[in-house]
């Protein structure tokens, strides 16, 4: 699997994508989403879609796919290759989150949650798939939160295709399987092969499963820990796990949105907070009541007077 | 999710950002010393402020604070948690002698400047009379009259408003050069602020507004009148009170502790009440002067003709 | 209480020798003097997309621009030589960097003209007015 044009920016999200094959755009198709790397403080969260008409079905079966989690790495890499061989009815696409993209989104100012963010995943690589030509009739997918809403988002998102949300999709129908297959291999490749951005010099590579209990994994959070800017990039600094490594042993980082409740949220927007910050500046009047307020260039500017260095 | 740290006090810090005027940093030329930070009384709000004395004193500098609250800086390679950025700017000062000249004009006699230049509780201000401006601005904002190779002054009101709406008028062409935004328009932060047409009413009470950053409320009011401001109806910008306190409750204050400029030792004399120094200055000052003054004066020339 | 008599002397010898800085202003208050691996984590992860500069830290995103110093105008970073005991005393600081731009970095919202710190570089200008000389 190629994951190059990743790996030019793995700050970011990106897609891969094999090429449609032609029956797909002419005959009824089925399509399989699964996600790999939900859990794991560490790299990115992939998501995957696989395709093929629902004619060919029973070929898919003799490929043998089964749940990703339920093989070994050899294998799975071995069925990827099957896959790709297959490419003349089975095509796939990839959503690589890279950990950055977690992060940062799970932490913006207007949450984005996981559930969400793996929503949108999905929906935007069934999306890609109509826009390549792709004639979708049936849609597979294993349950991100309460399956039953998410089946009728689809739906509504995707009127006149057939959603199936299911737990445990993954080893009940082969689509999913092999969707399943793709996103882990292409996680596998990315978290052994991640090209740390930053100037690391020689990371040791054995981070474990990447899952928060696994004891490797810890011991390379506390190894590699920075008591300014807390981690690499590789790191979801949105899990628990990392952020309480980060408050025990990191500096201390304040944001003006940390506890930031509805009315400081309306007060930031209003720009009042600045007022009141002023207000507390001009207290330099002294007990004689001097009431001299800023003019407005300054308090605008937040520019202050000092009395001393 | 844990609960985030609560901020802490943030003790004094031991370097600064600044931006500052290039002469200010200029290589002193020989035998002159290095620039030096002062503080001196603000015109405005009669207490202390932070200025800078250029090499051998030539030109003064006012000190003044970008301070947007959670902020820090990397510098090369290491963290400064005071996120501030200090300018050092170009100071007229004209501004900070104005007070001094118009205490001494209660005794209505022309005097030294340098008699009058005292301060007791700034002692740096009589290093303002070394600024190449200040003597020979003085003219701006007092009568002068020679004797022999000495120059006396008297604080005139009428020549220091003439004086002021030149300053006004010219803060008037560089805002109109400027994208500051004079007009009573839009504050919202969600809108990029768009320079609006402003009236030329708006120009001027900005700028007088921005000049009286330097003048007291007395010589502010009084400009106003002489620049024919009408009074604004309404006054603005007044701060919502039920929000006040429930901002003041988040760690707003931790960053910088400006409680410290409420404390009681802080505390200055009120503004129009003179130094125990001022006043046995104004004293010799009276003795001293009384034959100056009836030496100029134009009835005792008459007198002696 | 600071003494008003106490002077603070900008020692200006140092100036010439020192390397210019690279400064970035943050969006958020870190709890830390001192020294950081600024470069290895921070330098390193800088992109220069279209109309701005993007970077992360601790996980937020941050977006930011470049800004120099007004015409006619330095940055400088001061340090202080021997922080005296009381501040009744006579303090030095030195010239410890030089500067002509910084980055500043806004938390998730792109850099634009009504940010505070472009704002407020429209200070010199205008101090300029106010202060400078008349003409007449």
């Amino acid at each position: 699997m190629d994951l190059k044009e990743f790996e030019a920016d793995n700050s970011v999200s990106c897609r891969l994508a094999s090429s449609v094959p032609d029956i797909c755009k002419t005959e009824a198709c089925c399509l399989g989403i699964d996600e790999a790397g939900r859990g794991p403080v560490l790299g990115p969260m992939v998501y995957g879609i696989c395709f093929c008409p629902v004619s060919k079905k029973d070929d898919l079966k003799e490929l043998k796919l089964a749940d990703s989690k339920t093989l070994t790495e050899a294998q799975r890499e071995e069925l990827f290759i099957k896959l790709d061989e297959a490419k003349s009815f089975v095509g796939w696409a990839l959503q690589v989150l890279s950990p950055n993209t977690i992060s940062t989104s799970m932490l913006q100012r207007s949450k984005y949650n996981l559930n969400a963010i793996s929503h949108d995943a999905a929906i935007g690589l069934v999306q890609f798939a109509l826009d390549s030509g792709v004639h979708l009739k049936e849609v597979f997918v294993d349950t991100v939160g309460p399956a039953e809403k998410y089946q009728d988002k689809l739906s509504q998102r995707f009127p006149g295709v057939e959603v199936t949300v299911r737990p445990k999709a993954d080893s009940l129908f082969p689509i999913v399987s092999a969707a399943s297959i793709c996103a882990k291999v292409a996680r596998d490749h990315a978290v052994k092969g991640w090209n740390f951005p930053e100037q690391m010099g020689d990371v040791d590579a054995d981070y474990g499963s990447g899952y928060p209990n696994d004891p490797k994994t810890k011991a390379w959070m506390l190894k590699y820990l920075d008591q300014v800017f807390g981690y690499p990039q590789f790191v979801r600094f949105s899990w628990s796990t990392a952020q309480t490594l980060l408050d025990s042993k990191a500096v201390a980082v304040h944001w003006d949105d940390d506890e930031e409740d509805g009315e400081k949220a309306a007060a930031r927007q209003n720009n009042t907070s600045m007022l009141s910050f002023f207000k507390a500046g001009s207290k330099t009047s002294g007990p004689q009541g001097n009431t001299h307020q800023p003019h407005r260039f300054f308090t605008e500017r937040r520019l202050q007077s000092l009395d001393t260095l | 999710m844990t609960t985030k740290k609560k901020r802490t006090p943030h003790s004094q810090n031991d370097r600064w950002v600044v931006i500052v005027a290039d002469p200010a940093v200029e290589t002193p030329k020989k035998d002159e010393s290095d620039p030096v930070f002062v503080r001196l009384r603000n015109p405005s709000t009669d207490e202390a402020s932070l200025y800078l004395f250029g090499s051998g004193d030539v030109q003064l500098y006012e000190v003044k604070a970008f301070n947007e609250d959670f902020h820090s800086w990397f510098i090369g390679q290491a963290v400064q948690r005071d996120g501030r950025l200090l300018y050092v700017t170009p100071m007229d000062p004209l501004y900070l002698l104005l007070p001094y000249l118009i205490k001494a004009s209660e005794e209505g006699k022309f005097q030294p400047v340098d008699q009058v230049v005292i301060d007791e509780e700034f002692p740096a201000c009589s290093r303002l009379l070394s600024c190449t401006r200040s003597l020979a601005s003085l003219h701006y904002v007092a009568e002068e009259k020679d004797v022999g190779s000495r120059k006396f002054h008297r604080y005139s009101q009428e020549k220091t408003l003439q004086w002021l709406k030149k300053k006004v008028e010219r803060t008037v062409t560089a805002l109109r050069r400027s994208t500051v935004s004079v007009g009573e328009g839009v504050k919202s932060t969600t809108y990029i602020r768009v320079k609006q047409e402003a009236r030329e009413e708006d120009y001027v009470r900005y700028a007088h507004g921005l000049i009286s950053e330097y003048i007291s409320e007395d010589l502010s009011r009084a400009l106003q009148t002489h620049l024919q401001l009408p009074e604004l109806s309404s006054p603005k910008e007044v701060e919502p009170p039920s929000k006040k306190r429930k901002l003041s409750d988040k760690p707003v204050e931790s960053a910088e502790d400006y409680t410290k400029f409420n404390s009681s030792d802080f505390a200055r004399k009120p503004p129009k009440k003179m130094s125990a120094a001022q006043k046995t200055l104004a004293k010799v000052d009276k003795t001293g002067m009384k034959s100056m003054s009836a030496f100029f004066s134009p009835k005792v020339k008459d007198e002696k003709k | 209480m600071s003494s008003n008599c106490s002077v603070t002397t900008l020692q200006l010898d140092s100036i010439g020798q020192t390397e210019p800085a690279t400064v970035h202003l943050l969006p958020c208050e870190i709890e830390h003097d001192g020294p950081a691996e600024v470069s290895r984590f921070f330098t390193a992860t800088i992109k220069d997309r279209k109309h701005e500069k993007t970077v992360s830290f601790r996980g937020r995103g941050l977006k930011g621009q470049e800004v120099s110093c007004p015409q006619g105008y330095t940055g400088l970073v001061l340090s202080e030589v021997n922080k005296p005991g009381s501040d009744q005393e006579d303090r030095t600081v030195k010239v410890s960097s030089v500067f002509h731009n910084l980055t500043y970095w806004n938390l998730e919202t792109p850099p634009n003209s009504d940010d505070g710190i472009v704002m407020a570089m429209a200070w010199p200008d205008l101090a300029e007015a106010i202060h400078g000389p008349l003409d007449d």
